[in-house]
């Protein structure tokens, strides 16, 4: 299992030190986090290779991190020039017996208790003369990845030229298949795979011995013919036959299908459920690393339950793990403490969050935990009529909404406060929470939360209990019913209290539109004042 | 439990740890260690015959051992920021180098005549790492051909029988004729045949089980004999017994004059040994130097003796130690009958063969 993973000049990654969860990893961020990034890295000092090509063949002046080139180019020739950017890609591994060929001290840590695989992207020591040339010569500020060396060893330095055999991945990606040759790079290797060497030989055998018997049968008779025919225009004999060549080998001929469709015409849900399958039928007991992204993408809510049900069979003690994901309903299912957040280089965990909140939100499949995850600045609300009302008091302040100053506010729903507020506590976020009081002492509902809290960072704030147990009372409490029936636009009969009860939404957003100045009970002025 | 098995010339010691790895269960990793590149090739092709094994077994040279499990994966735990590039095989850092140009050329190459102690202190910056990984990679450990290992070699030795794994070391310390190392003080005491006072030692502090395997499959008993009389009692080596009883009218040991050599060339096309280029000056045939001939294993054998072996066998006077070596492993690659070519055939105390 990768205990640890180190990243160092790669794309967007300046550094990224992460160490992973054993069985299940669930990534997450916003879109440019390098979640897809992440996975790629993992692949890229596993096997070497991306995209089924060698590192060093696909090797491109974007892989380095940007900003380490453009310091590098900005202060060459300075004073203060610094070192030709590199990359490194570290995967520290558990210190299990069957890794131990791979272990040493040579990785970047030094520890020698590890067994594990880098990959380096270096200066060649070969065209050290040349790399030199080219920089005096003012070149543009791009790499010349020509003259770099990709450097794929493992951590007792022995270089490595194929997977080691200790470690196996699979890398389940959601694009769309609609190439010629029928399946993707990943897939094939994932049947290859499945296929014992025996039955591969088989395979061959016969597909051989069918090309041959065309060759020998129906283009014989052509060929016979064609000889009679050119005989007077050429003096070899020309003709037709089967391609021998390694392109013509049955794996480019052979595709696989799903109920008798091909694959690549198999719907692109089914695709993917076929990809995981594939994955889990790997031999038991072998280590695996299994990669999948985005397993959200063109699958129905029906297909992804059944799908991430059997993502969940795959982690085990053998395997491990890595999926990313923009779906708030795959991470809740996969289980929220799993999660790994991307977010500028320095990735958060939520090992410290309890088995309990995490079964809780296991149950809440459909609640958008991602939001509440991604949020630079968050208000937690009781439900929809509040968020109104704290997105109206907020504008009536500043002017702005508050999502225009990067604020999300996220109301309940099923969610209790202590559930939220324990996940804001595992990530370090900001956040400033509104609860009624329910009839309960401000004091009272405080104490259940108070060990999440921290002052100037999450606070929570309740209403006040003499001025009703809801937001509807507590709008009553400081706007008199004249105005209110006016906003609200009902008749002097009605009681704005005992309608805006039965009108939860409606109220809101009628107070929203409102053109006249609306007073706010103290609990939400002072929430504004704390997040503006 | 470590095991040394002390065999004779023909006691089919390589066989021995072919049968073992034959034998061994599914899952047990097996490391064979040899000396020579012949005797890598020899254990590889034999073993490939009877693959599938059960067992995971891998054959290495004494060499890549050292570099890869010893030194490659902690060298920078001895010598920070240096890296292992490959092995200097001739190359001499000079008697009196210290530090790591002693070790490591200046391409990063380790020479070869000091990579034994390189690999021990490697072991010891390591903080017990080495052996750590050595042992979960392999479960027991078969060194070949023990008794050419020497100087700092036995210290690497030492560690690997203080290891958890099982060490089983193969040899013949009358066949001691490679050293590892021209010029390797350390252990000074132990090279040669004195390896076996080692391993003596090693036996007495319960390490290491030493079992005598005195049956020779190859050299019939006349031959035998004739080996175990080159060295005197006061070696304690126990009496060959063979196993070769098939007679083919010309067995055992002979002399032969310079003139009759044509005749018995044709007759019975002997392998022909002589102690170096230096020996049997006068002899045109197609001669094999002794050491070279280790292993090999042949019907009959023709001698061009030194000075030294004629004086042995007219006198009985007692050879020094690698010549003693040289010519047991001369005589022991025959099965059935060993000449010996001298200018007065009668004087050496053998049946003198004419046509």
């Amino acid at each position: 299992m990768i205990n640890r993973i180190i990243v160092k000049g790669y794309r967007r990654f300046g550094t990224l030190d992460i160490s992973p969860n054993a069985g299940m990893n669930i990534i997450v961020g916003d879109n440019e986090s390098g979640k897809s990034t992440l996975l790629e890295a993992v692949a890229l000092a596993l096997t070497g290779k991306v995209n089924g090509r060698w590192a060093s063949e696909e090797l491109s002046p974007f892989w380095f991190n940007q900003a380490r080139v453009a310091e590098f180019f900005a202060k060459y020739g300075t004073d203060d020039q610094v070192a030709l950017p590199e990359i490194l890609i570290e995967l520290y591994l558990a210190d299990r017996d069957e890794f131990q060929r791979l272990r040493g001290v040579h990785n970047s840590l030094q520890t020698p208790e590890c067994p594990g695989v880098r990959l380096r992207v270096v200066p060649s020591d070969q065209y050290a003369e040349e790399f030199e040339a080219y920089l005096q010569d003012s070149p543009p500020a791009i790499l010349p990845v020509e003259f770099y060396t990709v450097d794929w060893r493992d951590f007792a330095d022995n270089p490595l030229t194929q997977r080691p055999k200790e470690l196996a991945a699979s890398f389940i990606d959601s694009r769309t298949i609609r190439s010629t040759s029928g399946v993707d790079y990943h897939t094939r290797e994932m049947l290859a795979e499945n296929i014992d060497p025996k039955e591969r030989a088989r395979i061959a055998i016969a597909h051989r011995k069918s090309r041959q018997e065309l060759t020998e049968g129906t283009l014989a008779e052509i060929n016979a013919r064609l000889a009679k025919e050119h005989s007077s225009l050429h003096d070899r004999p020309i003709g037709l036959q089967m391609d021998q060549s390694a392109r013509a080998s049955w794996e480019s001929g052979i595709v696989p299908q799903v109920d008798d469709i091909p694959f690549a015409m198999a719907g692109q849900g089914q695709q993917a459920a076929i990809k995981v399958a594939l994955a889990m039928s790997r031999t038991s007991g072998t280590s695996t690393f299994i990669l999948i992204e985005e397993p959200e993408n063109h699958l129905s809510h029906t297909s992804l339950t059944k799908l991430i049900a059997r993502i969940e069979g795959l982690a085990s003690d053998d395997q491990q793990l890595f999926v990313t994901t923009h779906s708030s309903f795959v991470l809740n299912r996969l289980g929220v403490d799993k999660l790994v957040l991307l977010h500028d280089e320095t990735p958060a965990k939520l090992e410290d969050l309890g088995e309990d909140t995490a079964a809780y939100f296991r149950k809440l499949a459909g609640y958008d935990t991602l939001r509440l995850v991604l949020a630079r600045k968050l208000a937690l609300v009781e439900g929809p009529s509040d968020t109104i009302a704290l997105e109206r008091a907020y504008k009536d302040a500043t002017g702005r909404l508050p999502s225009e100053d990067g604020i999300d506010i996220i109301s309940m729903g099923g969610l209790t406060f202590k559930r939220a507020l324990e996940l804001c506590a595992c990530l370090d976020r900001q956040a400033v929470a509104l609860q009624d009081n329910d009839d309960r002492s401000q004091a009272e509902v405080l104490s259940e939360v108070d060990h999440l809290l921290v002052p100037g960072k999450r606070i929570m704030l309740v209403s006040d209990p003499a001025k009703g147990k809801t937001l509807e009372p507590q709008m009553c409490s400081v706007n008199d019913d004249k105005t209110l029936r006016r906003v609200l636009g009902i008749t002097d009969r009605a009681k704005p209290v005992t309608w805006m009860t039965n009108n939860k939404t409606e109220w809101a957003l009628r107070v929203l539109d409102a053109s006249e100045t609306i007073a706010f009970p103290d609990y939400i002025t002072e929430a504004v004042g704390l997040l503006r | 439990m470590n095991r040394l098995t002390l065999a004779v010339a023909g006691g089919r010691k390589t066989q021995s740890i072919v049968d073992h790895c034959r034998a061994a269960p599914k899952e047990r990793q097996i490391l064979v260690l040899t000396y020579t590149q012949n005797n890598q090739r020899e254990l590889s092709s034999r073993l490939a015959r009877y693959r599938p094994l059960q067992a995971q077994v891998e054959v290495m040279g004494w060499f890549s051992f050292l570099l890869g499990h010893w030194v490659r994966p902690f060298l920078p735990m001895r010598w920070p920021g240096r890296r292992l590039r490959g092995l200097n095989f001739e190359g001499d850092p000079g008697m009196f180098t210290i530090g790591e140009k002693r070790f490591l050329d200046d391409d990063g190459r380790a020479y070869k005549r000091h990579l034994a102690q390189l690999a021990l202190e490697t072991h010891q910056a390591s903080m017990g790492a080495v052996l750590n990984r050595l042992s979960r990679i392999y479960d027991e450990v078969h060194v070949d051909e023990v008794q050419d290992l020497n100087g700092y070699d036995l210290e690497v030795l030492a560690e690997l029988l203080d290891s958890p794994m099982d060490i089983h070391l193969v040899g013949d310390v009358r066949q001691a004729l490679i050293q590892t190392n021209v010029r390797d003080p350390k252990n000074k005491q132990y090279k040669g045949t004195s390896i076996k006072t080692w391993f003596d030692g090693h036996a007495q502090r319960k390490t290491l089980e030493i079992a005598d395997a005195s049956v020779t499959w190859r050299s019939n008993q006349l031959i035998a004999d004739f080996a175990d009389s080159i060295f005197d009692a006061s070696w304690g080596f126990s009496k060959t017994v063979s196993e070769n009883s098939i007679v083919t009218g010309h067995d055992g040991l002979f002399a032969l004059a310079p003139k009759d050599v044509d005749e018995y060339m044709a007759r019975f096309d002997p392998l022909c040994l002589r102690h170096s280029v230096a020996s049997a000056k006068g002899l045109d045939l197609p001669f094999m130097n002794f050491a070279v001939a280790k292993g090999l294993s042949r019907d009959r054998v023709l001698i061009g003796p030194t000075g030294g072996i004629i004086d042995f066998l007219t006198k009985g006077k007692p050879m020094g130690e690698l010549a003693s070596c040289s010519l047991y492993v001369a005589v022991t690659r025959a099965r059935f009958s060993v000449a010996f070519v001298a200018d007065d055939p009668s004087r050496l105390g053998l049946p003198v063969w004419m046509p």
